[in-house]
């Protein structure tokens, strides 16, 4: 549909405005800062890019206007009519050529200028050789000025003309100034055409859309013509014909028989007769408008005989109308598009274009293949609706809920579970229970079942099947019990001291506690035994009481002393022992302290010894003059390193 | 009765709805515009339900049914399932069959008599499709494509199919419906008829974008208006040329 919009076109900045536009364009995005003391390659460098920059941005926009604005070869041939008739196809032409050459002007500057500055041998030399080039340059674009001009002005006509589809549909109304037209398109279509007693109110091309058979059709009111030859036509009918030249479209030739407008009938039958190649193979409508104040009967004969002659014509139809009545009004409308359709459908049915969709034209009906009745089912509640068409009732719709509840709104989609009843409707259906999907277990007999497995179950209770018996117990079994019971305690009791113990996230025991020695005694385990009920009479003398303590672990042994000294007497005592060494702690005896204190002295002998090499012991500075405090300036009291 | 709606800014409405003679399910979407557009319609008749399907909205495509039953596929869930048979009346038999081919809308048509179905459906598929929907089941192919449940709208009066569908098989398809059949488009140009469109025996919703030619096609060929199938080859012929091509 939008193939012919031209209004997309970019605007086009007078010769001044473009000439800032690119100039300050270079300055903004090209680097502004150089040195004379710079190699002059450098230099060099800088302003070539200058001026590649500038003549690159010239033509790129001229490019864009080039391309942008429609060739006269290429669009319609209604288009390129109607802009020669709106902006002189000479002078267009040549605007845009114009235009072109500007370009390879700028590009044979840029490209001389390029060339130049590669002599340049200062900064001076070749800042003037850029400044050349940029002047040069905008001498050149100043010189398109009216051509700027010329073309703005015409781009916002362009963009102002209507969008008409060659292709389409299209109705076209002509006639002379004053006979109703505009008056017809604003009764048919929604287009808003001024409609003023006088000649000419419509000086341009007017398009309005109407529908008619699920079609939609386009409407062109033209401004009306005058009887003359071609060449001593005005812009405003020149646009008129180019309309009635090239639009393959159904023509409406509108008729005052009232000659209100101020033509003769016979006026308007001879223009009639000079337009009349115009209308060649296309559908025509004689349309005879202000009826309301004389129509075809009322006409005198001589006026009448006028008329004869065209009526003759029997391609031709002869249409009364009234656009201040309404009379006929549709009738014209539908005429022409009727006609029109019929003569496109058969210029169409002519070409291969319908081949294609002829199996679309078709309807397939069936051959009824067995007697079986395969009938619509329709409910009887919408025959009903259908027959009392017209009252509808309002009902509340789940839109006009969420409407109301607004942010609040959730959707219920319990609310049409009309088969449950009203207080079940929200129950709460989990998915799953113990692991289990609950729809899995959905049974249509579910309760049939649970009722017969009740039935079976209140039958084995009656039977007492699950009464428990009683059992008897005599004295050494209530012994045993007694005992067994005894034992589980002590042995949860145990267990939980255990877990206690296990559990407690209390930090390792250091190295330099000594191991704890476990508390075994007689006495004590004496008691336990006797407390889990073994009987510990008689055993003054067993074999548990001459146990004698082990004493290795308690530290490494003292040097053989050479006077007999009672060792044993000393060690009972409980003396303070004072903190271990760290070279003592965890080591088993006097040999293991030996070798390991050699094997270190051996170790830290091989660091130093090689070559002088630190230790980890050493005094170590990283860094001896860190950057970040040495450099830069220094303030008062901040030579020293903290 | 036919009917332009949108399901959020989507034209092709068949995808997110299905209509019966007896129920209607539609997807549930951000807002209630599309539900309400049928439930002002139809839910005076029938019941017009929220479904989701394996947590999908694409409901149109994934379940197949009429005026007996509906068949969803293997992958939905046991609560959608729970849900719409709570929501649908007893006579209406919701089965959930285990299919290969899952979206059963796009290789099933059916209307209330007649079924056609993808040529690779299952035997035992085509059984159960037998007895729920209980229609005649056919394997068949439109214009050279399987999917005849995308490809092909039906109702008990009438049936729209792939625009390419040759006049043979459109001939063929006809006397094994026994109901008249037009090849056509909608959602201005459309081929997958039964995405952009449903329909049931006396209502039709199409989306946004049918133009009123294709809309008109509709309302003929599935009796929607005075109008009988045949005005489309008479009445209509010039218009339709003229929009076609």
């Amino acid at each position: 549909m939008s193939m012919y919009n031209f209004k997309k076109i970019a605007v086009i900045p007078t010769a001044k405005d473009f000439i800032d536009i690119i100039l300050s364009k270079t300055q903004r995005k090209t680097p502004t800062v150089v040195h004379k003391q710079y190699k002059i390659s450098r230099i060099r460098s800088f302003y070539l890019r200058k001026i590649k920059y500038t003549q690159q941005n010239f033509h790129d926009r001229l490019t864009q206007i080039l391309s942008e604005f429609p060739k006269l070869d290429d669009v319609h041939p209604f288009y390129a009519d109607l802009m020669n008739v709106l902006y002189d196809k000479d002078h267009y032409k040549l605007a845009l050529g114009q235009l072109n050459t500007a370009r390879h002007l700028i590009d044979n500057v840029a490209k001389d200028y390029v060339r130049l500055l590669k002599y340049g041998d200062s900064l001076y030399r070749c800042k003037q050789l850029k400044t050349a080039a940029l002047g040069r340059m905008a001498t050149i674009m100043k010189r398109q000025a009216s051509n700027l001009t010329y073309l703005e002005q015409v781009r916002q006509h362009l963009a102002r003309l209507p969008s008409i589809d060659p292709y389409t549909r299209t109705i076209i109304i002509c006639g002379f100034p004053n006979v109703g037209k505009s008056s017809f398109i604003n009764k048919v279509t929604r287009a808003d055409v001024e409609v003023q007693p006088y000649a000419f109110t419509t000086k341009s091309l007017y398009v309005g859309h109407t529908d008619y058979k699920y079609l939609r059709w386009q409407v062109i009111d033209t401004p009306g013509i005058l009887d003359h030859s071609l060449e001593d036509r005005n812009v405003i009918e020149m646009q008129a014909v180019t309309a009635l030249a090239h639009l393959r479209a159904c023509v409406l030739y509108f008729m005052d028989l009232s000659e209100q407008c101020g033509h003769t009938i016979d006026e308007q039958v001879r223009l009639f007769e000079s337009i009349k190649p115009l209308f060649a193979n296309k559908p025509l409508l004689l349309v005879a408008n202000k009826v309301d104040i004389v129509s075809l009967d009322e006409l005198s004969p001589e006026r009448r005989a006028t008329l004869a002659e065209i009526e003759a014509d029997p391609e031709l139809d002869v249409l009364e109308m009234s656009t201040v009545t309404d009379l006929g009004v549709m009738d014209v409308k539908m005429r022409a598009c009727e006609k029109l359709l019929s003569f496109r459908v058969d210029q169409k049915m002519r070409s291969k274009k319908v081949d294609g969709i002829l199996n679309r034209l078709h309807v397939a009906v069936p051959k009824p293949r067995d007697n079986v009745v395969r009938a619509p089912s329709i409910p009887e509640s919408v025959m009903k609706k259908r027959a009392e068409a017209g009252d509808k009732k309002k009902r509340k719709l789940e839109r006009d809920i969420e409407l109301e509840e607004g942010d609040d709104y959730i959707l219920d989609l319990n609310k049409h579970y009309t088969d449950i009843p009203e207080e079940e409707r929200y129950d709460v259906i989990p998915e799953f229970i113990e692991g289990h999907n609950v729809a899995d277990y959905i049974d249509p007999e579910l309760f049939e079942r649970l009722e017969e497995l009740e039935r079976e179950e209140s039958i084995r209770e009656e039977t007492g099947m699950y009464v428990v018996p009683k059992i008897e117990l005599d004295a050494t079994m209530k012994e045993i019990k007694a005992l067994a019971e005894q034992i589980r305690n002590k042995k949860a009791i145990l267990k939980s001291e255990a877990m206690v113990q296990k559990h407690c996230k209390k930090p390792v025991m250091p190295r330099t506690s000594t191991a704890k020695v476990r508390g075994r005694n007689i006495n004590k385990l004496r008691k336990e035994m006797s407390e889990l009920g073994v009987d510990m009479n008689g055993t003054e003398d067993a074999h548990f009481t001459r146990t004698k303590g082990r004493s290795r672990s308690l530290g490494p042994v003292a040097k053989r002393s050479r006077m007999e000294v009672d060792v044993t007497e000393n060690k009972n005592k409980n003396r303070a022992v004072s903190r271990t060494p760290r070279n003592e702690m965890g080591i088993k005896d006097v040999a293991m302290k030996n070798k390991l204190a050699q094997i270190a002295h051996r170790a830290i002998a091989k660091k130093v010894g090689r070559m002088g090499l630190k230790g980890e012991a050493d005094r170590f500075i990283g860094t001896k003059k860190p950057k970040h405090l040495f450099s830069g300036k220094r303030g008062n009291g901040k030579t020293d390193r903290r | 009765m036919a009917l332009r709606v949108q399901f959020e800014n989507n034209n092709e409405i068949g995808v997110f709805s299905k209509l019966t003679n007896s129920y209607c399910l539609v997807s549930i979407g951000g807002s209630e515009n599309f539900y309400s557009t049928f439930e002002s319609e139809l839910s005076e008749n029938i019941p017009v339900v929220h479904a989701s399907l394996a947590g999908c909205r694409i409901i149109g495509r994934m379940c197949v049914g009429n005026k007996h039953g509906l068949l969803v596929p293997n992958s939905t869930f046991d609560t959608e399932l729970q849900h719409i048979r709570n929501a649908l009346p007893d006579t209406v038999k919701v089965q959930r069959i285990e299919e290969r081919l899952s979206a059963l809308g796009n290789v099933i048509a059916c209307n209330d008599y007649v079924a056609l179905v993808h040529p690779e459906l299952d035997r035992e598929t085509e059984e159960i499709i037998a007895d729920v929907l209980k229609v005649e089941v056919f394997r068949q192919t439109i214009a050279s494509n399987v999917l005849v449940g995308s490809y092909c709208v039906l109702s008990n009066q009438g049936g729209l199919v792939h625009p390419q569908t040759s006049i043979a098989n459109q001939e063929e398809l006809s006397s094994l419906l026994q109901v008249p059949l037009v090849a056509g488009t909608v959602n201005r140009g459309s081929e997958v008829v039964s995405a952009g469109m449903v329909v049931n025996d006396w209502c039709a919703f199409s989306g946004m974008d049918t133009t009123s030619t294709e809309l008109q096609v509709i309302e003929s060929i599935f009796k929607l208006n005075e109008n009988a199938p045949s005005s489309i080859t008479s009445s209509m012929r010039a218009s339709l040329i003229e929009s076609m091509s």
